[in-house]
């Protein structure tokens, strides 16, 4: 059987990867933007699975995508809580009406 | 490309037969509305609340704690199956990493955030 | 079995078992539960204590293996790749025990004062000093993430540990956002560079960026350097360099007071540790240090842009806070020139950044720590306008900020001057001298917004009616003040022999 060629997995992950930095930019919306970010992070342990494809002699990139997904999970949970603290304090939900600090 | 041609064909056959047993019920199926049937299904009992009910924050906190506890089991897979060739550093070492799991379980238990009425 | 290892880590195992330990004590604790903590006594005073003990504890451990050195320890490299236990990561256990205890001893008087006393502070930023060790010590780009994270959450947190005030939550939800975004763009690096050396230890990304270049069959050149690009934005984003610098003000002007002592500290030190070892160690390969297609360039160019916008902006603030906060990016400009330099002079240009981290951590911790002091009862000292006539009413709280000032504007006979001197000593050994020329303009331009303070305090009355800022009392903050005042003394009058016992500690270029 023949198998997936590695080029199209590193495509995905950096179109995945892509995808996230631009809703990370653009959007305004703060749930939307703790999704772009594990976006990127998954994009990440994508692109280092694959690699792993033609390093095959340790699992180097397959031991560091455990380690990303759990960092993820803790990541995820502390922003959510941040992002929870700003709403309760602000009522709202959107990144461009967190506007308090300027110089 | 032509190896995933069989995949596509089932990607197809699904959308076609979920679609298809949608119309056939819209289309074809008895419709005898009564006030009864036209209330949201709520396991046989009265419906009660609005429509729109706000999760409360609570459930927040508990799915935070999930969250985090729930992914470090991904840490300890990879140990269940070299176990045996780990041997006894192995098991010392995924101790140490159960016991700091511990500490936070009893952190968090003590600091009360386990309770669901406060 | 062989003990050696746990010895050479023990500086990272006291402090997470003290880190654990108090916060299980804190949890058991009659203060532990929420509900109470608005009438009693808080537990600031014990916590805070037990903080800078512990971390005492980790920087006399690391200063003890470095007598011992480190290579007589069998088993010191037993925990290669993944944390390289040397005297370079070993001075900067050091400094950043250091600047974590005076972190901590800040909190334990500004917590209580200003109505923040909950014991979560203390935990936090023991583990936040863990993960900046790891950081420091990380040769592999696995535990390298790790310390970052185990750093920044603890930090995210800290920076929002005021939850009621729209100001810190905020300031926790840009750093937050910026800086796992940061943390993204870093991974995605690494892993373009694992995928192009297959290693992700920075020692075999050295020799397979050494041996593809040297067959010149190079597996795939940019897919390595977009990896290296990436790398150096996303460490970029935690020294905030220039310019990816725009949440670093908002996150310390809104963080609690110690928080943001800690961040500018702690956190900014451990990222230039790992810059420097990543630089030196990985990426330190000829191919990639030209001047014409590598590193060096851009950072060049970092710097050069980080020291002119941050004190051109700094200048212009009206908080003293947000001063300080570019006060910082413009340091990290300093210290980045010390960083190009590192190609040619190696060595001496290590030191140098070494001994300026450890002079601008002292500094720094008293720059707040007196920002700090000049507060109490829920009214912060933040703008200019709150400090002027202190010098009259407090003498000691306003000579105690005018030191740390003057050490951080660079004047004889304190530390600031000596680091600012070394750096610039390195980098004209390597002959940057544009960089050299722009390092002085600026410093010179700081002193602009650092002697701006003094004028406040010493040379102006209050408005009449103004709330006077009225500096609190607490044993904490006067003996944080102290300490930092005699670290930026000693490293002021005898600045050779430290920066000699400093330059042992430079990562050797293989």
């Amino acid at each position: 059987m023949s198998s997936v060629p590695i080029e199209y997995y590193l495509v995905v992950a950096a179109v995945l990867f892509i995808t996230g930095a631009i809703g990370f930019l653009l959007r305004r919306n703060l749930l939307i933007l703790l999704m772009s970010i594990e976006l990127m992070l998954n994009a990440v342990n994508l692109t280092l699975v694959a690699y792993n494809r033609i390093h095959p002699l340790n699992h180097n990139g397959q031991i560091f995508t455990f380690f990303v997904i759990a960092v993820a999970a803790a990541e995820a949970s502390v922003g959510l809580a941040i992002v929870l603290a700003f709403y309760r304090v602000r009522r709202t939900m959107r990144s461009d009406e967190a506007d308090l600090l300027r110089s | 490309m032509a190896t995933y041609i069989p995949l596509l064909l089932l990607f197809l056959i699904a959308a076609i037969i979920a679609i298809a047993m949608f119309l056939l019920s819209t289309y074809i199926g008895p419709k005898n509305p009564t006030p009864e049937k036209m209330i949201p299904f709520e396991c046989g009992s009265e419906s009660t609340g609005g429509r729109f009910v706000k999760p409360s924050v609570k459930f927040y906190l508990t799915a935070i704690l999930f969250v985090v506890f729930d992914l470090e089991a991904v840490l300890i897979y990879p140990w269940t199956i070299q176990f045996r060739s780990l041997g006894w550093v192995g098991l010392a070492t995924m101790g140490s990493f159960i016991a700091l799991l511990v500490v936070g379980l009893l952190y968090v238990w003590k600091k009360g955030a386990l309770e669901w009425e406060r | 079995m062989n003990l050696d290892p746990f010895l050479a880590a023990s500086p990272l195992l006291v402090v997470a078992l003290g880190g654990c330990l108090l916060m299980v004590a804190e949890a058991f604790s009659k203060h532990g539960r929420e509900e109470n903590d608005s009438r009693s006594a808080g537990p600031s005073g014990d916590l805070a204590l037990g903080t800078a003990i512990t971390l005492i504890t980790g920087a006399i451990f690391s200063a003890g293996i470095w007598f011992v050195g480190p290579d007589k320890l069998e088993g010191s490299r037993a925990l290669e790749p993944y944390l390289i236990l040397d005297r370079f990561s070993l001075f900067f256990s050091f400094v950043l025990c250091v600047g974590g205890a005076l972190s901590a001893l800040l909190a334990g008087g500004y917590l209580p004062e200003h109505k923040l006393d909950r014991g979560e502070f203390y935990p936090l930023l023991i583990f936040s000093t863990l993960g900046a060790m790891m950081l420091a010590a990380a040769g592999d780009l696995l535990s390298l993430f790790l310390g970052l994270e185990t750093m920044s959450l603890g930090v995210y947190a800290l920076a929002g540990f005021r939850r009621a005030s729209p100001r810190s939550t905020e300031a926790a939800l840009k750093y937050f956002l910026l800086g796992s975004f940061a943390a993204a763009i870093l991974l995605y690096g690494g892993a373009l560079i694992y995928g192009a050396t297959g290693h992700t230890d920075l020692a075999g990304i050295r020799a397979a960026i050494t041996s593809t270049a040297a067959t010149e069959g190079a597996a795939n050149p940019a897919v390595l350097l977009i990896g290296v690009a990436l790398v150096i934005v996303g460490l970029a984003f935690k020294v905030s360099a220039v310019p990816f610098h725009m949440w670093t003000p908002d996150a310390y002007e809104g963080a609690p007071t110690p928080a943001t002592t800690f961040m500018a500290v702690a956190v900014k030190s451990a990222a230039f540790a790992t810059l420097l070892r990543v630089l030196v160690e990985a990426f330190g390969d000829p191919a990639l240090t030209s001047w014409a297609s590598g590193w060096p360039p851009l950072l060049a160019f970092m710097a050069l842009l980080t020291m002119t916008v941050a004190n051109l902006i700094a200048g212009r603030q009206e908080s003293v806070k947000r001063m300080l906060a570019y006060s910082s990016i413009a340091h990290a400009g300093y210290v980045l020139v010390g960083l190009v330099a590192t190609i040619k002079v190696g060595g001496d240009a290590q030191a140098s950044i070494m001994f300026y981290l450890l002079a601008y951590t002292a500094s720094t911790v008293g720059a707040f720590g007196a920002l700090i002091l000049c507060g109490s009862r829920g009214a912060e000292a933040v703008s200019y306008e709150d400090l002027s006539g202190l010098g009259r009413r407090h003498p000691a709280a306003a000579m105690a900020f005018s030191f740390f000032l003057l050490s951080l504007a660079g004047t004889p006979p304190t530390a600031g001057f000596f680091s600012k001197f070394y750096i610039i000593k390195a980098a004209l050994g390597a002959e940057h001298y544009v960089l050299v020329v722009v390092l002085v303009l600026n410093s010179v331009l700081s002193a602009y917004y650092y002697l701006r303070v003094l004028v406040f305090m010493y040379m102006r009355e209050p408005a009449p009616g103004a709330p006077l800022a009225r500096p609190m009392r607490s044993g904490y903050v006067t003996t944080a003040l102290v300490l930092s005042a005699v670290l930026v003394l000693v490293l002021g009058v005898f600045p050779s022999t430290y920066l000699e016992i400093v330059a042992q500690a430079a990562l050797a270029s293989r």
